[in-house]
């Protein structure tokens, strides 16, 4: 019998475990960061881009989103490899 | 014949999702569910519809950053009542949970009650359990793609409406409705439209008990808050068992058997496809479908009911339940403190707030009649709903002069008005370096409104 270990995961059930807690923390982040910050007041000046608010939230939010996505595929990555590698050394 | 050593078997950990069907239960919890998902679901659909003032009643304002509730306009400044807000959710969570177990699992949670609404529709469009099997079963036929796309369609439709309502919280409804009719929505509108469309689609028609089981971290943790008091569904396995089928008019005694007739009914109710005969576990989400479902049948064989039924762990092993124990008790203390410290802090708010920047440039200035002058930056927000005009003074230094160009201050409802201002003092008065002055704001039309704001007054040191 395989053994349930990381490695062994889907890869649909890999992608969610990515996807989902780092969209869950993006929620978090742009909330908190959003009560602080007018993310229009954040366009670089010279770069002359007129978005409405909303677009200014959605694109903010979805760059937390991908922040949190590479944190998220980071571990799952170590976690993969590192099993893999333990595996190897029969422990 | 040599003896082979037997390949190890396969076994995956990891099957292909099965579609769950669950049978349709008719009963007094699931009338209570009933009444639970249709009250929340008219909450969601129906609060946007609610005026107040002119404006949309509960409308989360983001391109102006301000939330409104009824009567009150939260600003940025006032997160901390949402960091209060998500304290309280929480500890009423564990509180509820400590007492009632998943009962938010069961009968509140929005994954539970979309997906009751779309299996309400499955069922209306597809029939009950056998027939939704059968038809799954079936091959394609002209039939069956029709009977599909209704339900397809249907399904569509609610997400785009659960979708549009969802947008109507952050844009007005009014507005969002003419924009959508004269096809002028904006982009990212459409966007988020259609992505809480697809979510409520995807989650509520497709992935149902699979979010509750992967997804959710609420049924990770719900043991933590279970105590041997909590309420849970049980299957009480000394009256049950040894369970059996039995011919009609049997007493289940004399043929060694227990009540369960065996009829697997409450495995077929169940939306998330355990068996309650083997126990408490995780995927258990309390929505008491299968008490109704066995309740029915023991009407049905003359049995009492309560095979399966709300009881706690201590109550099932015969100790004492114990409903008031330290853990509700303290929940509950801590809850009402909470709870009474935001109502206490959210009444008595005052809608002026009042920030004073002082100029950094230099440290201070000279005028020409030898009086020592600093600059301030002031902002003054009115977060209330009227306009108002006020009266500025400030304190701290003996004969301490404010030099502004304007003697009252309008500032309209719901807005910051700026302006810059000069404090100048004697030398002579100013007992050391940095004095600490204070700049007082007060409407000149409404008395409660005032406001006193520290800030610093700097000068030469004494030689």
């Amino acid at each position: 019998m395989r053994p349930p270990i990381p490695e062994n995961i889907p890869r649909a059930q890999q992608i969610i475990s990515v996807l989902w807690p780092s969209f869950l923390v993006a929620i978090v982040a742009s909330g908190l960061f959003f009560s602080a910050f007018n993310p229009v007041d954040l366009i670089p000046f010279n770069l002359d881009i007129d978005i409405s608010p909303l677009a200014a939230y959605s694109i903010g939010f979805f760059l937390f989103w991908i922040l949190a996505i590479a944190s998220s595929y980071g571990t799952l990555y170590f976690t993969i490899s590192n099993c893999r590698f333990l595996n190897k050394q029969g422990r | 014949m040599a003896t082979q050593q037997a390949e190890p078997e396969l076994q995956e950990i990891f099957a292909k999702h099965e579609k769950i069907y669950p049978r349709e239960v008719s009963g007094r919890f699931s009338r209570l569910r009933v009444i639970s998902l249709l009250g929340l679901l008219g909450i969601y659909y129906l609060t946007p519809l609610l005026q107040w003032g002119g404006r949309q009643a509960i409308l989360f304002d983001l391109p102006a950053r301000k939330f409104y509730i009824f009567g009150l306009t939260l600003w940025p400044q006032d997160f901390i009542y949402l960091a209060a807000i998500l304290i309280l959710a929480g500890l009423s969570l564990f509180f509820f949970t400590a007492l009632l177990g998943r009962v938010w699992c069961g009968y509140a949670c929005p994954q539970t009650v979309w997906t009751e609404a779309y299996l309400w529709m499955e069922r209306k469009i597809e029939g009950n359990r056998s027939r939704r099997m059968k038809l799954d079963k079936a091959p394609f036929s002209a039939r069956k793609i029709r009977i599909k796309i209704l339900k397809h369609t249907a399904w569509v439709t609610f997400s785009l409406w659960t979708g549009f309502t969802f947008v109507a919280y952050f844009t007005p409804m009014g507005v969002l409705a003419n924009k959508l009719l004269s096809l002028s929505l904006g982009p990212w509108e459409t966007f988020w439209i259609l992505f809480y469309s697809f979510a409520t689609y995807g989650n509520a028609g497709f992935m149902r008990e699979q979010v509750c089981l992967y997804m959710c971290p609420y049924a990770r943790f719900q043991s933590a808050m279970f105590d041997s008091d909590t309420l849970i569904v049980a299957y009480h396995p000394e009256r049950g068992e040894p369970r059996g089928s039995r011919r009609r008019g049997t007493e289940p005694k004399s043929a060694g058997l227990g009540d369960c007739i065996d009829c697997n009914v409450c495995v077929q109710a169940c939306p998330t496809g355990i068996d309650i005969r083997d126990g408490l576990q995780y995927e258990c989400i309390a929505c008491s479908l299968c008490i109704d479902a066995c309740d029915e049948i023991m009407d049905k064989m003359s049995y009492p009911r309560g095979l399966i039924k709300y009881t706690t762990e201590n109550s099932a092993q015969g100790k004492t339940q114990h409903i008031l124990r330290p853990r509700i008790m303290v929940y509950a203390a801590i809850l009402l403190v909470l709870c009474g410290a935001l109502f206490v802090h959210v009444s008595q708010r005052i809608a002026l707030d009042l920030d004073v920047i002082r100029d950094r440039n230099t440290l201070y200035r000279e005028t020409r009649d030898g009086l020592i002058e600093n600059v301030y930056t002031l902002k003054i927000l009115n977060m209330d709903s009227d306009s108002h005009r006020y009266i500025l003074r400030a304190e701290g230094i003996d004969g301490l002069k404010l030099v502004t160009d304007q003697e009252e201050i309008m500032v309209e409802a719901g807005s910051i008005y700026q302006m810059v201002v000069r404090l100048q003092a004697d030398e002579l008065n100013l007992e050391q370096r940095s004095v600490p002055v204070s700049f007082h704001l007060q409407a000149a039309d409404a008395n409660h409104l005032q406001i006193v704001e520290e800030a610093r007054f700097v000068g030469p040191g004494k030689t």
